[in-house]
């Protein structure tokens, strides 16, 4: 199993003050480099940024190339990956992302992990005017294309449904034959297995358990293998998944650590993804912290409570909805969220069931920059390189077992 | 696992063989039919899905087929409610990712009920 880090930049505004202090933007940028920076001379494997425009205080990553350019320069070995870039023609033409991808992947060496999605909010879709139940297919026509001109020597052109273009050589191309790993993010189960037969990894945002995650590997694998239909011109095969990660020298420290970080990200989430609130948001104005403070103060819930809940009390209060269970997932305060012993018990259950990346949330709400650096590093010295060792050893003898009849080239840093 | 040889109903199992079928050779616009066709023979095997409810938070309930997802071959409006569930094409080709997503909704449904 390989580890990264996830970044959405989430700021939540100070409590009871209609904005941000003036220098928050500007530390919350700088602190990012700087934990980057320490992974990477660590160990770490990957970094993935996501691409969200206007999500005051959940998401202030709106230019995510602009982060991984700058840790281009900044670090060694670190995979530096998009989660996601946001493909319909509105938010980005396809061969802008093409360009920015290549360009990225020149300055890295060859580093880069190309992520891809289509984004569900309604303050993004409204923005840039992407129609909802268009956005899928504008997915797959772009990436498909994007792919197709980091290849093509002139890229022939296109006449499509979302966008047309002559010939023309999109350039540069990227350092990685034919291109970057392609990936694509998986709320859902379905997008899971979609991903499997486009193939593409999977970046896994519903925070599946080691039970799902077993199910989901076995299925994920047997479709790479019997159903697949390439998007791009390798494959990258590949399940990832995200927990919330925080450590500690005791139990407690690492809880009072954790804080409120994964109940505001879920909070915030939740917020903007439900048509309802999303939808009537006002740009500006609204104090989404103080919101949730509120609304943890009215109700005794899982984010609400301290201390760790015995898992057998969290799954009987899990919603059986998709989305909505994947939110109360995010909240929850006892994942890898503890000390060296229970960080690593917690992570060996999803090596068990053969997951290829671990990603942890560290950075969200209104946790402590001091403590996520201290988190990376006790993480990267005590439990790193143990997981490190079992994946050269044994996590790569499983990939290649399930992945030996498939024919198709395959570029993949797992 | 969620294989078309796992679904019990000959009929439903052929409509998801069709699908695949058509996936593999990129008629996305016959897979989005034939899934649509499966989902169909999917209430009618189990009528209780039509009034089936979810809870995402307590006291919220929605009926669980809004779950189906909403890209192009829609339910009616208000036909859920009445828990007659009637579905609308509200465009004419579908992208392969469309159909993929419209499949693995309905398969899994269809295995996990034991049909």
């Amino acid at each position: 199993m390989k580890f990264g880090l996830f970044y959405e930049l989430q700021l939540p505004k100070p409590a009871g003050q209609p904005q941000w202090d003036p220098e928050d933007e500007h530390k919350i940028y700088h602190d990012m480099l700087d934990q980057v920076e320490l992974a990477d001379s660590l160990g770490f494997d990957y970094v993935f940024e996501v691409e969200h425009h206007f999500l005051e205080e959940y998401s202030h990553s709106s230019a995510p190339e602009m982060m991984m350019a700058a840790l281009s320069q900044r670090t060694k070995n670190i995979r530096l990956g998009h989660g996601i870039v946001l493909m319909p023609p509105g938010y980005n033409h396809p061969a802008r992302v093409a360009e920015r991808i290549s360009a990225l992947d020149l300055l890295s060496n060859g580093r880069v992990e190309f992520g891809t999605g289509e984004s569900a909010s309604t303050m993004e879709m409204g923005g840039f005017e992407v129609a909802r139940e268009q956005k899928k297919a504008m997915w797959e026509e772009c990436t498909r294309e994007a792919a197709n001109m980091m290849v093509q020597t002139p890229y022939q052109g296109f006449q499509g449904q979302f966008f047309s273009m002559p010939p023309r050589n999109v350039i540069p191309k990227p350092q990685q034959n034919p291109h970057p790993p392609l990936w694509v993010a998986a709320s859902r189960r379905e997008t899971t297995m979609l991903a499997a037969r486009f193939g593409m990894g999977s970046l896994g945002f519903g925070f599946e358990t080691p039970e799902e995650l077993a199910e989901r590997t076995n299925e994920y694998y047997r479709i790479i293998r019997e159903e697949c239909y390439p998007i791009g011109h390798a494959i990258n095969p590949g399940l990832a998944v995200l927990t919330t990660f925080m450590m500690g020298q005791t139990d407690q420290e690492a809880l009072e650590r954790s804080a409120n970080g994964p109940a505001f990200f879920s909070h915030s989430l939740g917020y903007y993804y439900n048509p309802i609130t999303g939808g009537k948001h006002q740009p500006g104005e609204k104090n989404i912290y103080d919101s949730f403070l509120e609304s943890n103060k009215k109700q005794n819930t899982l984010s609400a409570k301290t201390g760790f809940v015995k898992e057998e009390d969290i799954r009987k209060d899990e919603p059986e909805e998709e989305v909505q269970r994947a939110l109360y997932r995010a909240a929850r305060t006892g994942t890898a969220v503890g000390t060296v012993d229970r960080v690593r018990e917690m992570l060996l259950t999803y090596e068990e069931n053969n997951l290829d990346v671990m990603i942890f949330v560290a950075q969200c709400g209104d946790r402590k920059h001091e403590h996520i650096m201290e988190s990376i590093e006790l993480f990267g010295k005590e439990i790193l390189p143990e997981f490190k060792e079992r994946h050269e050893t044994k996590h790569k003898a499983w990939r290649e077992e399930q992945l030996s009849t498939v024919e198709f080239p395959i570029n993949s840093s797992i | 696992m969620a294989r078309p040889e796992q679904v019990q109903d000959e009929q439903l199992r052929e409509f998801f063989v069709d699908a695949q079928a058509s996936m593999r050779t990129g008629k996305a616009n016959e897979a989005v039919e034939s899934v649509v066709s499966a989902l169909f023979r999917l209430l009618e095997l189990k009528p209780e899905l039509t009034t089936e409810e979810l809870e995402p938070r307590p006291g919220w309930k929605m009926p669980f087929l809004t779950r189906w997802p909403q890209l192009g071959a829609n339910f009616v409006e208000g036909s859920l409610a009445k828990h007659e569930p009637e579905i609308e094409f509200v465009k004419e080709n579908f992208a392969l990712s469309e159909a993929i997503t419209y499949y693995e909704f309905t398969i899994e449904t269809a295995i996990k009920r034991g049909v």
